[in-house]
């Protein structure tokens, strides 16, 4: 045992829930195996969050599963563990091994949303590394970050030797292979980024030339791409603990606030028998008691019932469950809602009115919300809705619209089920203009409308019976725009929010908004130019990643949503928006 | 009915009472052992466990009493192909029902990591501690059954079970009282014992004699 490792043995009951600190979980891959280069992984947010993250459990396993290469991990230590760290003089460590992340070849970051960036620093800090690239030199491993934040990199750029924009799975090899050529070789850092430029989707911001652009990485053979079928298993209850199944990348529905939606086309999907070969594995391997399925939109999966039908007996022969989560109001059917187990229903319409779905494109009519009846008739008896408060165009009346669902629904379990006791809890986030969706573009509402907005529907659902509300938080909504459409001036302002306190901004309980005014303030920076609309004719800052849909197609959309013309959806033929030329969408 | 005796050390004694309920289920679905489950309207799995070690003390007699078809041995083996080192199990017992060693728990024998010397309780032992918000000071003498010389180690015998003492409390007490450092991560439970028809026993007596 590493004397490390002996030293936070005896900090960690003085902790919260220590078994996030120790490893040790079934199915860890070999750590001794000789190896030539040495990755970790870094989430910068709690342990129970960072290993429900299937993008990571993919990483991890493509990396041991390379016979020169090892991966560990390393979760951001909740406040109470980091001041431990910093009293006992102890610098953050992995969690297989318990080594100091400086030791390892490179440490990547998964950077999943912008509420993080302070978590980054947090752990950057602990791990006794300096923030800045340009002050870190030949002894400092190469620092990187990747994940769905890496569609704008700009504002924690300056932080990363080189950033992974796009799917990591060939692309993390790739500079494996190159961090280990270059130790044997004894290659400069500098050298090392200059050939890793090469690798498709490595950004090095050191050394992008004027006008270049940077091609996301894609996996073109999606049907054949790695899967952890011997995934990790945790040993404390985690957010979502179960088997997850992969069905597809990309989505065809085209909603146009959805950055997801774009950013991970092409839309490439897996058979329904490989999905069912992994999920028995999965199990067999695990235990879980739960197979889940993840994609953007499940319900449009074309293989869903043959996978539903493979898997059946074996469900039943291992008494686990099958979870369907959010379905898609216009693919539900009667068999899904019998088939999937009966707690409650989720469904996203959006937006509370036909003219503002067709905006959005959220190709949702009044008739299929009547579809949720068949939900009743199958035995149902609540609902949870999302919405989205503040999307472009929209007035009092469509907030209203979103009562008129609410008792719609009402009306119609009732009809059906002769009683009066159906629960609807309606979620409502605010509108978050994200980079790479047509509303790129778009301003978002100020603090107090979206205070007057909220309450408006407050009002408005308070009168209608067992319909509960929640909300998320007006100003980490504000932060979120500011950071996502932001450019490398937010990397100061992101220190000195750190400096000033900031970190794990994604916990209500930590988020303090006045640290980040502040932040801004002493940095000269106006977190206006960020929420604001931005003109169409403007350099964006990420305008030098090339994610396959075209800004042009974009912009398109913009247009198309200011006229009420909704999209079809790709699965009744490409809408030419560019995305294919990475990569086939296996759906058309 | 197969009881297998296990060890909680290394990681695994990081890992809570209540997280390990829930996970074994899941080892003895990847384990394949078949688990009874009760009738009704909730079903779950049949499954029994000896009262809670603290976090952070290393056990080696732990019990989880499972409701299966299957073979002692064969359970014992499948069991130790799908768990890590720090629960590995090292007996197998058979008995006709759920044998309730948690019920019937009076004591527990605990080596501490100091060498062994007197412990004086004839003024009491007292110990503050944190419970929910508040702090309460308590007289533990009563539940320390009795010491031993333990090859040098002082060993210690604790209330177990519904009045039960834990070990990491005896262990601020002494290091308070008498200037020790006994750190928890080197706390052993060694037996565990219940009391069957007013006679006190070992949980492997007890089961080696149960039908
Ligand atoms: S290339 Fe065509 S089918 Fe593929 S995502 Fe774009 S619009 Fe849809």
């Amino acid at each position: 045992m590493n004397e490390y490792k002996k030293k936070i043995d005896e900090i960690l009951l003085s902790v919260e829930k220590p078994a996030r600190y120790v490893g040790g979980e079934w199915n860890t891959p070999d750590m001794t195996k000789p190896h030539r280069a040495k990755f970790c992984f870094c989430f910068p947010d709690v342990y129970e969050i960072g290993m429900s993250n299937l993008g990571l459990q993919i990483l991890y396993d493509v990396i041991n599963s390379h016979p020169d290469f090892i991966a560990e991990r390393c979760y951001a230590p909740w406040p109470d563990m980091g001041a431990k760290l910093r009293e006992n003089n102890l610098p953050l460590l992995s969690l297989e091994t318990a080594t100091p992340l400086k030791d390892f070849d490179v440490v990547g970051f998964s950077v999943q949303f912008e509420l993080l960036y302070s978590n980054f620093l947090y752990m950057l800090d602990l791990a006794n590394i300096p923030f800045y690239a340009k002050d870190r030199g030949e002894e400092y491993p190469i620092i990187c970050a990747g994940g769905p934040c890496a569609v704008n990199p700009e504002p924690f750029a300056p932080f990363c030797d080189c950033v992974l924009i796009g799917e990591g799975e060939e692309m993390d090899l790739a500079l494996l292979k190159l961090v280990a050529d270059g130790k044997e070789k004894g290659w400069t850092k500098a050298q090392i980024l200059e050939k890793a430029k090469e690798i498709e989707g490595v950004y090095v911001p050191s050394m992008l030339g004027e006008g270049e652009k940077v091609v996301k990485a894609v996996v073109k053979d999606f049907e054949n791409a790695p899967y952890p079928t011997k995934p990790l298993v945790p040993n404390i209850e985690i957010v979502h603990d179960r088997a997850t199944l992969e069905l597809y990348r990309g989505c065809a529905s085209g909603c146009r606030f959805c950055q997801a939606g774009y950013y991970y086309r092409p839309i490439r999907e897996r058979s329904p028998e490989k999905c069912a070969e992994y999920g028995k594995k999965m199990i067999d391997s695990t235990g879980f008691g739960e197979i889940s399925l993840c994609s953007l939109s499940t319900s449009d999966y074309t293989g869903l019932m043959d996978l539903e039908k493979e898997l059946r007996p074996f469900i039943e022969e291992k008494k686990i469950t099958f979870a369907l989560p959010s379905l898609r109001l216009s693919s539900f059917t009667k068999e899904m809602a019998q088939s999937s187990r009966k707690s409650s229903l989720t469904f996203a319409p959006e937006a509370g009115t036909q003219r503002l779905r067709n905006v959005i494109n959220k190709n949702v009519t009044d008739e299929e919300i009547d579809n949720i009846g068949r939900a009743f008739e199958a035995g149902y008896d609540s609902v949870k809705l999302y919405f989205m408060l503040g999307l472009p165009t929209e007035t009092d009346e469509d907030i209203l619209g979103i009562a008129e669902i609410c008792r719609r629904l009402k009306k119609l379990y009732f009809e059906i089920r002769h009683k009066k006791n159906l629960n609807i809890s309606v979620s409502c986030a605010v509108f978050i203009p994200k980079p790479s969706t047509p509303f790129q573009w778009e301003e978002q509402i100020s603090l107090d409308e979206m205070l007057r907005r909220q309450s408006l529907l407050r009002k408005a659902l308070r009168e209608i019976k067992g319909v509960s509300f929640s909300w998320h938080g007006a100003e980490t909504s504000v932060l979120e725009v500011a950071l996502a459409r932001g450019d490398k001036r937010l990397a100061p302002v992101i220190v000195r929010a750190y400096e000033l306190g900031a970190m794990f901004d994604s916990w209500t309980e930590y988020f303090n908004w006045d640290i980040w005014v502040q932040a801004f303030k002493d940095c000269g920076v106006d977190m206006q130019d960020y929420v604001g609309e931005i003109s169409e004719d403007k350099v964006l800052p990420w305008d030098f990643i090339d994610i396959g849909v075209s800004k042009k197609y974009l912009l398109g959309q913009r247009h198309l949503a200011y006229q009420g013309i909704t999209t079809k959806n790709c699965r009744e033929g490409c809408n030419g928006c560019g995305a294919n030329k990475l990569g086939r969408c296996t759906i058309t | 009915m197969i009881v297998l005796k296990y060890v909680k050390t290394l990681d695994a004694r990081f890992i809570s009472h209540i997280d390990l309920l829930k996970h074994m289920s899941r080892i003895l679905r990847r384990a394949v052992v078949p688990v009874k489950h009760s009738q009704g309207f909730n079903p779950h799995a049949l499954i029994f466990f000896s009262p809670p070690t603290v976090l952070g003390v290393n056990s080696y007699a732990e019990y989880v009493a499972i409701d299966t078809d299957m073979k002692g041995e064969e359970v014992f083996t499948r069991y130790n192909n799908s768990v890590p080192e720090g629960l590995k199990a090292i007996e197998w017992f058979e008995c006709a029902k759920n044998p309730n060693i948690q019920g019937k728990s009076v004591s527990a024998d605990y080596v501490f990591d100091v060498d062994y010397f007197d412990v004086d309780l004839s003024d009491g032992l007292t110990v503050t501690y944190k419970k929910k918000e508040d702090f309460v000071t308590e007289d533990i003498s009563g539940k320390i059954c009795g010491t031993f010389n333990a090859d040098g180690r002082l060993g210690v015998r604790l209330a177990s079970g519904n009045n039960n003492l834990r070990a990491d409390r005896l262990a601020t007490a002494l290091n308070e009282k008498y200037g020790k450092d006994i750190k928890v991560t080197t706390i052993a439970k060694l037996c565990q014992y219940v009391l069957v028809d007013g006679v006190e026993k070992s949980v492997d007596e007890y089961l080696r004699e149960t039908p």
